[in-house]
């Protein structure tokens, strides 16, 4: 690693930071002037003063759809992680079924399962449940994969390791494998942190009456762009959030994992 | 006679924040034409750091490297690497891999082609021309690193370590490999390494360089004629030169034996 | 030869135990295949389930066989968004992610807001993509280049920061330009990341495409989902379904198959992912 002097050092780490704070806030201004002098309409883009001024009058109803969102995405998030992890343990007990079944959680997983969100709603209704059903559905399948490679990917020496001192398959299971497929489980993790809140806010566009993704298409249908903007930020905090939890509690893992 | 290489109290600071690590630490020698220079030490005293300033590839904090007069500040193409890992590419063929630096140096291909067949029938890895480097094994790849370095014919080549990731027996074959090569070719060299016996095996003059502070405490030269073979390992007197070198590392105290010169 | 049951299925849990792995490997799932779709069609009709619930096979393969022509229609939208929106987003963030890492200050500064942009859930601009572009295939289709740019973005710029350090070591030694290092080591050794991040683009595109058919509700095999849903046809609605799995299979396999023809010239592995 190239050592500096440390006057470069020093704006070194602060263009780290300084660049893309001085970007931001570039585009910011430059959206804002652009959209002002070229009178661009508010229906096509509003500027980043008309979206902050569009929060006041609709905060409570934003926070009442955020919530909606928010909380079908953490449970289907929560769901799909315990759903994942369990198949995936299950179908990694016999090499047989894992064998036959694994290729085809792989189609499953290909296949463009947004396709299926209007069947969820038909079978289940328009109610938070079958959102709910249909986000777990799409992102539990991350999670299963992922897990089912780690397990099957334990490291060799120490699988080697449990034969020479007579361990037995589920001794090898619980006390090997399963910790080597953590950080598989995790990657899985994150892709199904953006995959719930991807399937709550496809559901909520095809039929809901509440959720930021409704919201906005409402929003879109009356031509409110600046409501847009406003309850996407809120969407981009939730999804964000997810995945935040997501990496600290990949941290916490990987802490442990080094002891 | 000019030397090939000059160093001249250079020193070698890296700064983090506020912390300050001298790698290197006034050190000055020079190397003759033809020569073959073993720079030795323990890990960490800051040989490998030397070695990438005079290629240029690291900047000095003060003193000077000059390579025929000139000073170093860049890469020249009339100075060969060769580094620890044998860095080949891996999509490239053996081939191909020699003849890299000649596409890079925008050289006509055409006349490399048969010297780089040369080189792989001098080490010894004819019928491997297509191979890739998975395909190889260390000490191979290692053969084809030396082919690489020596393809453009540079004056000088500078080598870090290249067979200390070999297994013992692997890295004697290729210091004799070297030996021959050197006869061949009669190169000047610095070679970076933390064997003593390799050191000794291989070199005219050997640097000691121990770590805090990083300098060169001893230039010992080497009595053996060239062409050298593997029975000089054997005799009383290249023991008695690595038992000397190898207290110098640890005590930094015995007297220096009546052979040793300064440069 | 046997003379009860037990013996013929002893005899094949012995084969198969003892079958080399890749037979092992087809047989086995194409085994479960077989089953799901046997337990499918008849288990429909077993349960008395409505044809209104789930349509087994043979009335799904009916609706195809009898309506090639609404499916035909409503395919070429949709092959079109798909085909256009993940070529496009390929090109593009190749191009920028290029660009990107060309540029250390210009990396610097883009790269968080990239990071971000692919972290969040795009999915819900569809309605703003409509009131820019209208409900006609431009918007789907920027909608979907949109849903898939930024992983190929991101995957070009950590594959082009991964070459081997001592490779570029090495290329400075021998006096190499900053354009040399690019073209002899960063671009090979990006390689694999950089179909890691179109397969995974690919995937986004259909998403986009999908989403971009539900919400316009004009045309596209999305359109004909929601539309067959609620008219409860749902051997159309699973035709339809069937269709969109394979382009999206077919999209996908094709930056499968283009990485292994890479992976051939280049004579070296590059697949970093199982699938």
């Amino acid at each position: 690693m190239k050592r500096l002097h440390p006057a470069i050092a020093r704006c070194e780490g602060l263009s780290t930071f300084g660049l893309p704070i001085g970007l931001g806030v570039f585009i910011l201004v430059a959206w804002q002037v652009i959209v002002r002098r070229a009178a661009v309409p508010q229906v096509i883009l509003p500027a980043p003063t008309d979206i902050l001024l569009s929060f006041d009058g609709i905060l409570g109803v934003l926070a009442h759809h955020a919530w909606a969102s928010g909380s079908e995405s953490f449970v289907a998030f929560i769901l799909a992680a315990i759903l994942g992890a369990t198949v995936a343990i299950l179908l990694s007990m016999s090499k047989l079924v894992y064998e036959a079944i694994y290729p085809h959680m792989v189609l499953f997983q290909l296949i463009p399962k947004i396709a299926l969100a209007p069947l969820f709603t038909f079978w289940l209704g328009i109610a938070a449940p079958s959102r709910l059903t249909y986000a777990t559905f799409i992102s539990f399948f991350p999670v299963a994969l992922a897990m089912m490679t780690g397990l099957a990917r334990a490291d060799a020496n120490a699988l080697r390791l449990c034969r020479a001192v007579g361990a037995n398959h589920w001794q090898t299971f619980f006390a090997v494998q399963i910790p080597y497929s953590l950080p598989y489980f995790f990657s899985g993790l994150k892709i199904a942190a953006t995959m719930a809140v991807i399937g709550i806010v496809v559901g909520e566009f095809i039929s809901a009456k509440e959720g930021l993704g409704y919201y906005i298409l409402y929003a879109g249908s009356r031509g409110e762009t600046a409501h847009i903007f406003a309850a996407m930020i809120v969407l981009c905090a939730i999804g964000l959030l997810l995945y935040g939890v997501t990496v600290m509690a990949e941290r916490i893992m990987q802490a442990w994992w080094r002891g | 006679m000019a030397p090939h290489i000059r160093i001249e109290d250079v020193r070698k600071v890296y700064r983090s924040g506020k912390d300050e690590v001298e790698a290197v630490s006034s050190v000055s020698f020079a190397v003759q034409a033809g020569e073959f220079v073993a720079i030795l030490g323990p890990s960490g005293c800051g040989k490998s750091t030397l070695l990438m300033m005079c290629a240029g590839l690291e900047p000095v904090t003060s003193g000077t490297i000059s390579i025929d007069g000139a000073a170093v500040t860049a890469p020249r193409a009339r100075v060969g690497v060769m580094f620890q890992d044998s860095t080949l590419l891996p999509w490239k063929t053996t081939l191909e891999n020699i003849l890299f630096p000649v596409r890079i140096q925008k050289r006509p291909l055409a006349e490399y082609r048969d010297r780089a067949h040369d080189l792989i029938r001098m080490v010894g890895l004819s019928g491997f021309e297509n191979t890739k480097p998975h395909q190889l094994s260390g000490g191979m790849r290692q053969r084809v690193a030396i082919c690489r370095a020596l393809i453009t014919d540079p004056d000088i080549l500078l080598m870090d370590e290249p067979f200390s990731a070999l297994d013992a027996m692997t890295r004697d074959e290729m210091n004799d490999a070297l030996l021959d090569i050197w006869e061949r070719y009669r190169k000047t060299g610095l070679f970076v390494t933390h064997s003593i016996r390799e050191a000794v095996y291989l070199a005219d003059r050997v640097l000691v360089m121990t770590r805090r502070p990083a300098t060169i405490v001893e230039d010992l030269k080497i009595p053996f004629d060239r062409p050298r073979d593997h029975s000089i390992g054997e005799s009383v007197q290249f023991n008695e030169i690595c038992a000397h070198l190898r207290s110098l590392i640890e005590h930094r105290q015995s007297p220096a034996p009546a052979r040793s010169a300064a440069a | 030869m046997a003379s009860n049951f037990s013996e013929p299925v002893k005899h094949l849990a012995r084969v198969l135990r003892g079958t080399p792995t890749f037979g092992r490997r087809v047989v086995l799932p194409a085994l479960v295949a077989a089953v799901i779709l046997l337990a499918w069609e008849y288990g429909v009709g077993l349960a008395h389930l409505p044809l209104m619930i789930i349509a087994p096979p043979s009335a799904v393969w009916d609706v195809i066989a009898n309506n090639p022509g609404i499916l035909m229609q409503q395919s070429l939208p949709t092959i079109e968004e798909a085909v256009l929106g993940f070529g496009l987003a390929a090109s593009l963030g190749i191009i920028l992610g290029t660009s990107l890492v060309l540029s250390g200050s210009l990396q610097k500064a883009f790269y968080p807001y990239i990071l971000v942009l692919q972290l969040i859930p795009k999915v819900a601009l569809a309605p703003l993509f409509i009131i820019w572009l209208g409900v006609g295939l431009p918007s789907r289709l920027w909608f979907a280049v949109f849903m898939a740019f930024f992983p190929v973005v991101i995957s070009t710029m950590t594959g082009l920061m991964s070459a081997d350090r001592n490779a570029v070591r090495l290329c400075e030694a021998l006096t190499a330009s900053r354009w040399q290092v690019f073209y002899s080591v960063r671009i090979p050794y990006a390689l694999p990341h950089i179909f890691a991040g179109l397969k995974i683009s690919a995937t986004m595109a259909m998403i986009g495409v999908v989403v971009g058919e539900f919400v316009t509700a004009q045309e596209g095999l999305g359109y004909l989902i929601m539309f067959a849903t609620s008219a409860a046809e749902t051997p159309l609605v699973f035709a339809a379904i069937a269709l969109l799995c394979v382009i999206g299979l077919a999209l996908y396999g094709s930056v499968a198959l283009a990485e292994i023809i890479v992976q051939k010239r280049l004579g070296v592995s590059i697949t970093t992912s199982e699938f």
